[in-house]
């Protein structure tokens, strides 16, 4: 089957420069929401589910923080204990200007997922509560621990390296895509 | 139209200030005084405030400015923290599998340092007594157990001879990197194998109650330590406790496959004593409480008894 040519920096994962990073970044993303949706609505038993999603949500946090959000947008955060004061420190990490060239679609990709991921939990939190349905209240709010840290360590680094503005960014990727992006068009489609 | 911009100014410089003179929320203990300990260390939460009232014109301009040139920077700046751009020595090109591997290695050496609370057996001093108290701690039974408990115990409570040796070594151990893997795991272990002999019915409450309780016993440790004036942080201690965890998913682990209940007295005492010497051990190792040590250990005591009890009971 014929597809139009998607434009450079749509959300085409064929446009993206690391496709496998990238495909099991939104996996794990998706699929820590997913199991805890349909857990609760199909499946009834709460610690299977609980477990299920812990895990995802655990993997999740890790493969972003460590993995993901190196290779896709060359950022990483993490946190350091002086083992003599017991103080803790905190350092944001972003690869030096000019070395890594950030693939549009992957950074669009990144910041709607880092982003939309908080948001998604916190209505599933409305909805545990509004519905009486305590028991899965930790579980929600580990998860919005872990995505709201992630959101919140990933834009404090893009802010230090390239002082623009995520959110216009993330969400009309399409307008920014530059020669860069084109080229890689160019050589995808030209094998 | 100037002046306009000149109040501009000194409002958002005044607003970064404010920033300084309030503890951020998740400023841990560390960040402020200690009343008990405040001796050694010249206190660090009055040195923003006389700076400010110093050099506040100079400051709020500066602090303008700044604000200015990195223009989009927003609230998410006000965290502590250091932006870095990385070197050519850095990490963040490596492989995927450079990470994992690095990553569990990190794991691996943090439970190694549980399997064998070196800090707690250093003080007894080579190789050959090491071996000796486990063998007997392996084959020998109700009696022979309580003895090396109570060498165990007196070796707890010798907190300053403990610290001393731990502090000669290479003290700082695993407490440089913290992870929040082993507690996870082993707190997800606890609870599922605690639930497995549960009545249907009750399934869920006792999961949630036992994974509830372990990461608030976590933090009231933590607290209390903190409290005591132990200068770890508090990520730190919660991995510590977390990864000393290990011994207890055992005795829950043979709870599941129903042990006798009179084989779980000696046996259980053996793990808990386990458990409190490897979080003695790495806790007090690095220099963490000083003086008071038996103090602090009470409650991780407490919890790790309490959690034996319930591997007793299920």
């Amino acid at each position: 089957m014929e597809q139009p040519q998607p434009a450079p920096g749509s959300l085409s994962w064929r446009l993206s420069s690391h496709p496998i990073t990238l495909l099991i970044f939104l996996g794990f993303r998706v699929s820590s929401l997913l199991v805890y949706l349909f857990g609760i609505l199909l499946i009834h038993n709460l610690v299977m589910i609980f477990i299920i999603t812990i895990l995802l949500l655990a993997a999740d946090f890790y493969y972003l923080k460590n993995i993901a959000g190196r290779r896709l947008v060359g950022l990483r955060w993490w946190n350091e204990v002086d083992p003599a004061t017991g103080k803790s420190h905190w350092v944001f990490e972003s690869s030096e200007p000019g070395t890594k060239v950030v693939n549009p679609t992957d950074s669009r990709f990144f910041w709607i997922a880092i982003y939309a991921q908080p948001c998604l939990w916190i209505a599933l939190a409305l909805v545990a509560l509004l519905t009486f349905n305590f028991i899965w209240l930790p579980l929600v709010v580990i998860a919005l621990v872990l995505t709201i840290t992630n959101s919140l360590a990933f834009s404090r680094c893009d802010k230090f390296s390239q002082a623009s503005n995520l959110a216009g960014r993330a969400f009309s990727g399409g307008n920014l895509a530059g020669s860069i992006a084109s080229n890689m068009v160019g050589r995808f489609f030209s094998r | 139209m100037a002046s306009n911009h000149h109040d501009y100014q000194n409002v958002s410089g005044v607003d970064l200030d404010d920033g300084d003179l309030i503890d951020p929320d998740d400023a841990d203990l560390n960040t402020f005084d200690d009343p008990l300990a405040s001796t050694t260390q010249p206190s660090t939460s009055r040195t923003p405030l006389t700076g400010t009232i110093r050099s506040s014109a100079s400051s709020s301009a500066a602090a303008a400015n700044n604000n200015r040139n990195n223009a989009a920077s927003s609230w998410t700046s006000r965290f502590p923290g250091e932006d870095r751009t990385s070197s050519a020595l850095s990490t963040i090109d490596e492989s995927v599998w450079a990470t994992l591997r690095r990553d569990l290695l990190a794991v691996w050496h943090k439970l190694r340092e549980v399997l064998y609370p070196r800090h707690l057996f250093s003080s007894w001093g080579g190789t050959d007594s090491i071996r000796g108290a486990y063998a007997s701690l392996r084959s020998g039974g109700l009696a022979s157990a309580r003895e090396e408990l109570a060498g165990l115990a007196g070796r707890v409570m010798d907190a300053e001879s403990l610290l001393e040796h731990g502090n000669g070594g290479n003290g700082g151990g695993g407490l440089r990197d913290w992870d929040l893997w082993g507690p996870l795991i082993f707190c997800l272990l606890l609870s599922t194998l605690l639930c497995l002999r549960s009545r249907d019915d009750q399934r869920d409450m006792v999961f949630s109650g036992v994974f509830a309780m372990v990461w608030v016993g976590m933090a009231v440790v933590t607290v209390q330590i903190k409290l005591l004036g132990g200068n770890i942080s508090f990520a730190s201690s919660i991995c510590v406790i977390g990864y000393t965890l290990f011994p207890l998913v055992i005795a829950a682990l043979l709870s599941a496959l129903r042990l006798h209940w009179i084989a779980r007295i000696p046996v259980y005492l053996v793990l808990v004593a386990w458990s409190l010497a490897a979080g003695v051990s790495i806790l007090g190792g690095s220099g963490v409480v000083k003086n008071r040590v038996g103090l602090a250990v009470y409650p991780l005591f407490i919890f790790y008894l309490g959690l034996g009890c319930l591997c007793f009971i299920s």
